[in-house]
């Protein structure tokens, strides 16, 4: 498995959790959230080009992902905090990589999903700042 | 000379210790990408303080204290230029500062490749949120 191969895994899970959460939200995180689920979509389609581009096949999505249930908006907001932090640490873990077309595309993801853990960090009221966007703890 | 295996390994260490091996001496020179992150991250950390966003200088004043710890022993003039005048200069200064890193990240030939995109992504972060 390549590190594109798991930051792909991690786009897919994304787009499915917020299928299962945005409708739980209102007013700016909703709208936010709609906008990076979007983000996520476009993310995901650029990786497959990747793919096409590359002549490899992709792995499709799962069926299905494992979450909590959702009960309210503050369940869907730790939620996607958390999705976005995880997407972050996926693509911050594949700029290791050696092979260069992977490099540049796991950095360009990774600046990206950063870009995206911090505008929902702001949208839930928590601070953006953070030096080391993705760096397991 | 050595006539035990004690007494080879104890003359192996003297002469070690005397510095009469063929060791190569290696010139410690300052990694260039690291020099202009630090810089940078410098600048930015001004920047953002004066602007009074202190929580993006905080991290920028992270990024330079792990820079110099990595460039030690060389150590890099704090020389900081011109400041952006506001938060919409600050941005663009903090978009380019992304690229600078991105672009280190890669084309380095060094172990830091993660640590330059981390720098490049941060700044990537700063800039969406000042925008």
């Amino acid at each position: 498995m390549t590190v594109v191969d798991t930051g792909l895994a991690a786009e897919y899970a994304a787009i499915y959790a917020y299928s299962a959460a945005t409708v739980h939200l209102d007013g700016d995180p909703r709208w936010i959230a709609e906008e990076l689920e979007a983000e996520h979509r476009s993310r995901r389609d650029a990786i497959l080009d990747y793919y096409a581009e590359q002549g490899l096949q992709p792995a499709p999505p799962l069926a299905g992902y494992d979450i909590d249930p959702i009960a309210d908006a503050a369940a869907a907001q730790d939620l996607l905090l958390a999705v976005e932090a995880s997407v972050t640490t996926t693509w911050r873990a594949g700029v290791v990589t050696t092979e260069p077309h992977e490099r540049e595309l796991c950095l360009r993801m990774y600046g990206e999903s950063a870009v995206a853990l911090a505008r929902w960090r702001l949208a839930v009221g928590v601070s953006a700042a953070d030096p080391w966007p993705g760096r397991p703890e | 000379m050595f006539t035990t295996r004690r007494g080879l390994l104890v003359g192996a260490a003297v002469i070690t210790a005397a510095g009469c091996t063929r060791e190569t001496a290696h010139i410690i020179t300052s990694d260039a990408d690291l020099t202009a992150a630090l810089r940078t991250a410098r600048t930015l950390a001004a920047a953002a303080d004066a602007l009074g966003f202190g929580e993006l200088a905080e991290d920028h004043l992270t990024h330079a204290a792990t820079l110099e710890r990595l460039l030690r022993p060389n150590v890099v003039a704090d020389e900081t230029g011109e400041l952006p005048a506001d938060a919409a200069a600050l941005a663009a200064a903090e978009s380019a500062g992304s690229e600078e890193a991105g672009d280190a990240c890669l084309t380095t030939e060094s172990d830091y490749a993660v640590l330059l995109g981390e720098i490049a992504a941060c700044r990537a972060a700063h800039a969406a949120v000042l925008a």
